[in-house]
């Protein structure tokens, strides 16, 4: 069996996802250690703009575009790479533990009967064999795993789990042509877009996440102006969420989204488990609490000890000035 | 309607969990929940055979004799029967082998409706609703946040896509995995934790389901666990030190800049 890898790369509002980028860095360190191909795979329609820019990340890009494929729909997207996969034959397939890649991958999986191991952060083909790291009972416990050799493996890891390194490679674009029906059992009514010109929380480098601390909605405002200059978005807990505060799609933690930015900051957030155990792999953890003995200081890179109403005004105009500076 | 629902239980978030000597394996304190997702499932399953009449809602995990205590528990919210299918001897980590055996179940059993949690919080995967529905050919909708049941044949769904929402209608039989937001599950009345206490809960061999112990065993597994290791501990905190909320942004600042280069 070849040691080609293959991606599925996701896109939005146009442009190729970070995360996308982070795997095919990783997956390119793969190949060229064992002399291997690159495959990105790129599905949409109007995307051959796109696939320009994939071309310096990998050996091969193989596009398939057709307007059936406008918005992501498992059964169309399974029946593509299920075609490619069975064409390619790689050693293995990634892709993302985002939304899409949690609906798309499992489907894909039982398609071909072929594994998956998902929510990985690492993976490791220096020594014998190739091992995945995987973070289980929300992070308690790191596990490795292995496959087992003979069959083309999935793997979906958690967006932030590796860094991206400018290519100029110049892979060969093959535009595929497939047949796709799509399953008449599914019938999307509408899809409604909010919000999306920020970065999905799970790919943002910079994360302020509010707590009960904030005491109501409208103290969010500083947040979001922090998160705007930085870049980021806003996380909440739990307890911010339960009051409608804030949406359920900004929740971290447990029953919410994992996060790992470069920068956490949270600010008024206890730190109870269920809220650090999606939040823990964070580069690098700053808390702001009032409370010194608050748990969330047991987990934090840094701590202040203090009413954030007093810090976050100030904290603003400081990392405004740092950006402004670089 | 004919509700399936898919559970597991789980070790409590608050469980201690310790890896053994050989690293291999773990040792979890003997604290134990449905997973939280799976709640919400159960609880969708009762609401709706509240509303149509003649439903039935079965509650199904693939686990451990202990995970009994976890279908007890569904039947106390309201679930009408429960079935173990025991995993004595067949441990197994390979998600495509559990769906097989869930699916397995399914067909024997019949439904118009699957229900599960959209991931486990243990295992961390969200593999097993998917992987099922691709084995019974049937449409299935991740992490859905609104259930409406149309007719019979047909249900309309809200889930979360990658910054928005989409609505879907699907036609039945399908499987929905179900998150956080989609309804608040209740705490089982007395009078159902008793009706639980008593209720019959038929244990099944998953090789009585039609699928050779071979493809089923742990040996089946293709997914490995080499080793467990601890997490990476983090240095105890920096507190940081100003006298004013003007000094210690300004310490935190620095701290940043120079000592994580997080700026
Ligand atoms: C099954 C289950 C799943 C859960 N999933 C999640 C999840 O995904 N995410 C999540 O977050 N939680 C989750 N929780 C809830 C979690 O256990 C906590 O209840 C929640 O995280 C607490 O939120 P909080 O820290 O915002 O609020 P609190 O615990 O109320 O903490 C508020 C903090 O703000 C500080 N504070 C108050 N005023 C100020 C001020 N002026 N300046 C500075 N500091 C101040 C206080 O000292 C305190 O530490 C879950 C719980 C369960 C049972």
């Amino acid at each position: 069996m070849s040691k080609d890898i293959l991606i599925f790369v996701e896109c939005k509002e146009g442009t190729v996802r970070k995360v996308s980028l982070e795997l095919l860095t990783k997956g390119k360190e793969f190949t060229e250690r064992f002399s291997s191909n690159l495959y990105a795979v790129l599905i949409g329609y109007q995307v051959k703009g796109i696939a320009e820019e994939l071309k310096a990340f990998s050996d091969k890009v193989l596009v398939v575009d057709n307007e059936i494929l406008k918005n992501y729909r498992w059964d169309t997207y399974a029946a593509v790479l299920e075609q490619l996969v069975k064409k390619y034959i790689p050693y293995m397939v990634f892709g993302a533990s985002t939304i899409t890649g949690k609906d798309l991958f499992p489907r894909l999986a039982a398609r071909l009967n072929v594994t998956i191991v998902s929510d990985a952060v690492g993976i490791d083909f220096g020594g014998e064999g190739v091992r995945i790291k995987k973070p289980i009972f929300g992070g308690k416990i790191i596990s490795w795993t292995a496959c087992k050799e003979g069959s083309t493996p999935l793997v979906t890891f958690r967006p932030n789990s590796f860094s991206i390194h400018k290519r100029s490679l110049n892979g060969e674009l093959i535009e595929e042509s497939l047949k796709i029906a799509k399953d008449p059992r599914l019938n999307v009514v509408n899809i409604e877009r909010g919000g999306s010109k920020k970065v999905d929380i799970q790919e943002a480098d910079f994360i302020i996440c509010g707590g009960r601390g904030m005491k109501g909605p409208e103290n969010f405002q500083v947040l979001e102006e922090i998160a705007d200059i930085m870049g980021g978005r806003v996380g909440a807990s739990r307890a911010v969420v339960d009051s409608k505060w804030r949406e359920y799609g900004d929740q971290v933690g447990k029953s919410g989204k994992t996060v790992s930015p470069k920068l956490y900051i949270g600010c008024g957030v206890s730190g109870a488990l269920h809220h650090t155990m999606g939040m823990d792999t964070s580069k690098v953890i700053v808390a702001v609490n009032k409370d010194p003995n608050a748990p969330i200081f047991q987990y934090a890179d840094y701590g202040i000890v203090d009413d954030l109403f007093n810090i976050l005004p100030i904290l603003k105009d400081e990392l405004k000035r740092a950006k402004e500076e670089v | 309607m004919h509700i399936l629902v898919f559970i597991k239980q789980v070790a409590d978030t608050e469980a201690r969990i310790i890896i053994k000597g050989d690293q291999k394996s773990l040792e979890i304190e003997n604290k134990y929940n449905i997973n939280f997702f799976d709640e919400v499932a159960i609880e969708e399953a009762i609401r709706i055979k509240e509303r149509i009449k003649d439903s039935q809602v079965t509650v199904c995990t693939y686990g451990t004799k202990k995970a009994v205590e976890a279908l007890r528990t569904a039947i106390a919210m309201g679930a009408d029967r429960a079935f173990l299918l025991d995993n004595t001897n067949l441990e197994n980590h390979d998600p495509l082998i559990i769906a097989k055996i869930l699916s397995s179940f399914a067909k024997r059993e019949g439904f118009d409706l699957i229900l599960c949690g959209r991931q486990a919080i243990d295992d961390e995967n969200a593999n097993i609703g998917a992987i099922t529905a691709e084995f019974l050919g049937i449409p299935h909708v991740s992490a859905i946040l609104k259930l409406e049941i149309m007719d019979e044949k047909k249900v309309r769904v809200e889930s979360e896509l990658e910054g928005g929402r989409e609505v879907v209608e699907v036609q039945l039989p399908a499987l929905l995995t179900t998150q956080k937001g989609l309804n608040e599950p209740r705490v089982p009345l007395i009078t159902g934790v008793m009706k639980a206490m008593k209720a019959a809960i038929p244990s099944i061999d998953p090789c009585s389901l039609g699928i050779a112990k071979e493809d089923i065993n742990t040996d089946a597994s293709r997914v490995i666990v080499l080793s467990y290791e601890p997490p990476k501990k983090r240095p105890p905190v920096k507190i940081i030190e100003g006298e004013t909320p003007e000094e210690k942004v300004e310490n935190l600042m620095k701290v940043l800049k120079e000592e994580a280069k997080a700026i």
